[in-house]
């Protein structure tokens, strides 16, 4: 049957082969604003690529409200485009059906062939709407506003959408009647590969794809304004950082932050060792699982919630102050921050971390104690010769996924944790790229440090996971 | 019957074993000394983890005046729940509430459901370019383009302002499609075989035989993912910049905390005169406490609970391959 199925569809295979092409290309092109049919005005922000314009009607019109209300543009030539986006959306998705049905045999060939054909007839009916569009934007009474324009994108999608035309109609012609008896059938390798395809789709999408934003970093580019040959400026953010006096300042101090706080970080990473040590030394087993359960619960809360608790115990009306008497503030000021949130952390991480190493505790083997017991060891003997070199293959796993993270202390505790005061000293890295990018709308600067940072630490991943494997023969990543 | 040589020295092994025994249990100096510091540092760390939350909920269900002036430190006075009565009518925190209630449990069924298939699709040694697509996930969980970048795809892609943007980001997670994968992988593989052979399909035996199998692993994927979603506060700072109806529970809190209106002013839309009578009772501090524990109580309960998933949760992180 496999040997038949594949001769059967052996006379269409060329076709087939241009049009599964063209199919992967025009969804690969859909996230990509550059090759966007849509962009008919200059009043599409730049960032808008044909899936948002299919998916996002906000997101097409934002620009366009004044234009809109004082008839420069007709909502007739805007529904248009929309329109036109959807059916050429919904005809690629229909292509996509008809793409996977081919890689089956030649009754699911035969099957996916009309769906091919729908799917290259909607791309083209779209692309002629959006030409519609165009023809009556360039109409506009104020030309110098709305900047009319014919989007490199359409030849592109013309291009392709002429090739998955002639393909399916060749496909529909050329591929023989299946026999009656014949089932559908595909390859289990085939039939895999397609149920994983969409999570694969997805993975590219909010992976691989915000990669592709790293060009922010070269061009000078303020939001909602355009990327073009005019303003690329090549380097010049990248050098920005070393020499204008004002950001080098600012990286240096954040950089310093962020290393101290992770180099704090690090030198105490043995705590938690030490935590689940003493801890296995409580006999009393209720103890134990009071502890245990207690020092655990403020790791699943959020920072949010930590600083909400900081509020409540160290505000000038909290317990602190209540309590004993006074009137400080302990949360304002910019005195011992970096151990403020050293603390703060190891509060909430300690009890949690210390599990993997109780269990590592028990993994140890018993006959070992019982040996040292022996040989006359008492309990802090057995505590530092036996429990210490057991946990010690695990704490320098941690140790070395501490090094690697070194620039990655995340946000959210400096966030909620940042105030007018000591917002200097508690910027780490991640919240100054936020800060930069998203509060002050530097966009290009904030893509360059987010760049540095994730190539340095990938860098620092595999340094360590080299270091790992020399050392242990094992990798950590 | 006479002992032999071998039994002997056995004897004699086992008393000295005793000695040493009898030894280790008498109690020394050294041994209280540690003990008294040993329980000591761990109850005090126990109650520095608790204390705080018993410190919020006993000002929360006390007399509002007399949380006022802080007389309430470590008993509760005048005990009612009317603050938490109150809070079903400020709009705003019952619509994060339902947002973050909604994302929780949309966002962790379909995380989890996908990464079932993926973790079972990614051990079929069958699959067209599996190594390649394997990696291709895996890889993702090293690198990520930062934020700016991050959030310039998300409005591309038509997912600032959309509450969508809370679920179908996380329905590819790769460190769980890794723990379900190696778990899978422990399954014996002739049920499936034997299924396979039967002439079923690769859903059918995924949906029949897999996922039952793989429950444990997935509990425990699915309290982490959830504890994730209830607790995100990044996303919802970023990506809702304008629209404040898909705040989070986290992100509305947050807001709460950093403003100084009594409930009184909250609440100014809506709600009956007497339960603004109670609010304007409730003062700005009372506020903030009660909405955070609003937003804690729902980790409080469930916690118990899930304890024992956590921490095979992370014994299996531990083991990832």
């Amino acid at each position: 049957m496999k040997f038949k199925a594949l001769s059967g569809g052996e006379r269409g295979e060329g076709f087939l082969w241009i049009s599964r092409v063209a199919v992967f290309l025009s969804v690969f092109l859909l996230f990509f604003p550059q090759a966007s049919p849509t962009r008919i005005t200059s009043l599409i922000g730049k960032n808008v690529s044909l899936f948002t314009s299919a998916v996002s009607y906000t997101s097409l019109t934002s620009e366009m409200g004044r234009a809109l209300s004082k008839g420069w543009l007709s909502y007739f030539s805007v529904i248009c485009l929309y329109v036109g986006a959807i059916i050429m959306l919904l005809g690629i998705i229909s292509s996509v059906v008809a793409a996977c049905t081919s890689l089956g045999n030649l009754k699911l060939k035969r099957l996916g062939a009309p769906f091919g054909l729908g799917g290259s007839i909607g791309v083209s009916a779209g692309l002629a709407l959006i030409f519609i569009a165009y023809l009556q934007v360039s109409e506009t009474s104020r030309p110098e506003k709305v900047e009319p324009m014919f989007p490199a994108g359409y030849f592109v999608y013309l291009v392709l959408g002429f090739l998955m035309l002639v393909s399916a109609v060749a496909i529909m012609i050329i591929l023989p009647k299946a026999e009656k008896e014949e089932k559908y059938y595909m390859e289990p390798k085939y039939k895999l590969f397609l149920m994983f395809l969409p999570f694969a789709m997805l993975c590219f999408v909010f992976a691989y794809l915000p990669l592709y934003g790293w060009r922010y970093a070269f061009f000078d580019y303020s939001a909602g304004g355009t990327l073009s040959a005019e303003n690329f400026v090549g380097f010049k953010w990248f050098t920005m950082l070393f020499e204008n006096d004002a950001t080098k300042a600012d990286i240096v101090r954040v950089l310093r932050n962020t290393l101290v706080m992770s180099g704090l970080g690090i030198a105490t990473s043995w705590l938690p060792m030490a935590f689940a040590i003493f801890l296995n030394e409580i006999k009393v087993g209720w103890f134990k699982r009071i502890v245990q359960t207690f020092t655990t619960i403020p790791n699943f809360i959020s920072w949010v919630l930590v600083y909400a608790i900081a509020l409540a115990i160290f505000s000038t009306d909290g317990f602190i102050n209540t309590a004993f008497g006074g009137n400080t503030n302990y949360l304002m000021g910019n005195s011992f921050i970096w151990l403020k949130m050293l603390a703060w952390g190891t509060w909430k991480g300690i009890g949690w971390s210390a599990i993997i190493y109780i269990a590592g505790i028990s993994g140890i083997d018993q006959q070992l104690y019982e040996a040292a017991t022996v040989d006359g060891a008492g309990r802090f003997q057995k505590m530092w010769h036996v429990t210490v070199p057991g946990l010690l293959p695990t704490y320098f796993v941690m140790l070395l996924m501490s090094v690697a993270n070194v620039l990655s202390n995340g946000m959210d505790q400096y966030f909620v944790f940042q105030n007018a005061q000591n917002t200097s000293t508690i910027q780490v890295l991640d919240l100054y790229v936020y800060t930069l990018g998203i509060t002050k709308g530097n966009i290009p600067l904030s893509t360059v440090i987010g760049m540095v940072k994730s190539v340095v630490s990938v860098v620092l991943l595999f340094g360590a996971n080299g270091i790992s494997k020399a050392i242990r023969g094992e990798s950590i990543v | 019957m006479a002992k032999t040589k071998q039994e002997k020295l056995d004897a004699k092994a086992e008393k000295k074993y005793y000695r040493y025994h009898k030894k280790k249990t008498r109690i020394t100096f050294g041994d209280i000394a540690f003990n008294v510091f040993d329980y000591g540092f761990f109850g005090l760390f126990t109650i520095l983890c608790f204390f705080p939350f018993y410190f919020l909920f006993i000002n929360t269900i006390s007399n509002n005046d007399l949380v006022q002036k802080g007389q309430i430190t470590f008993f509760p006075k005048g005990l009612n729940i009317d603050n938490y009565i109150a809070m079903l009518h400020v709009s705003d925190l019952g619509n994060a509430f339902l947002v973050s209630i909604a994302r929780t449990i949309l966002g962790t069924a379909v995380m989890v459901l996908a990464t079932a298939f993926v973790g079972y699709l990614v051990t079929k040694k069958e699959m067209w370019g599996r190594k390649f697509w394997y990696r291709f996930l895996v890889i993702t969980m090293y690198f990520n383009a930062g934020t700016i970048p991050w959030f310039l795809n998300m409005s591309m892609l038509g997912l600032t302002n959309n509450f969508l943007a809370y679920i179908i980001p996380g329905i590819v997670a790769p460190y769980n499609i890794i723990l379900v994968k190696t778990y899978i992988e422990s399954i014996p593989g002739e049920l499936e075989e034997s299924a396979l052979i039967d002439g079923a399909g690769f859903f059918t035996v995924w949906r029949k035989i897999i996922f039952p199998l793989s429950k444990p692993i997935l509990a425990t994927i699915a309290i982490f993912g959830a504890v994730g979603h209830w607790n995100s506060f990044t996303d919802s700072l970023i990506l809702m910049q304008s629209a404040p109806e898909f705040f989070t529970l986290q992100h509305r809190l947050y807001i709460y905390l950093n403003t100084s209106s009594n409930l009184a002013q909250v609440m100014s839309t809506g709600g009956s005169s007497a339960s603004n009578a109670a609010a304007s009772m409730m003062n700005q501090k009372v506020l903030k406490y009660t909405i955070s524990m609003v937003t804690v109580i729902p980790i409080l309960i469930v916690y118990p609970f899930m304890n024992r998933y956590f921490e095979k949760g992370i014994m299996l992180g531990a083991v990832k391959g």
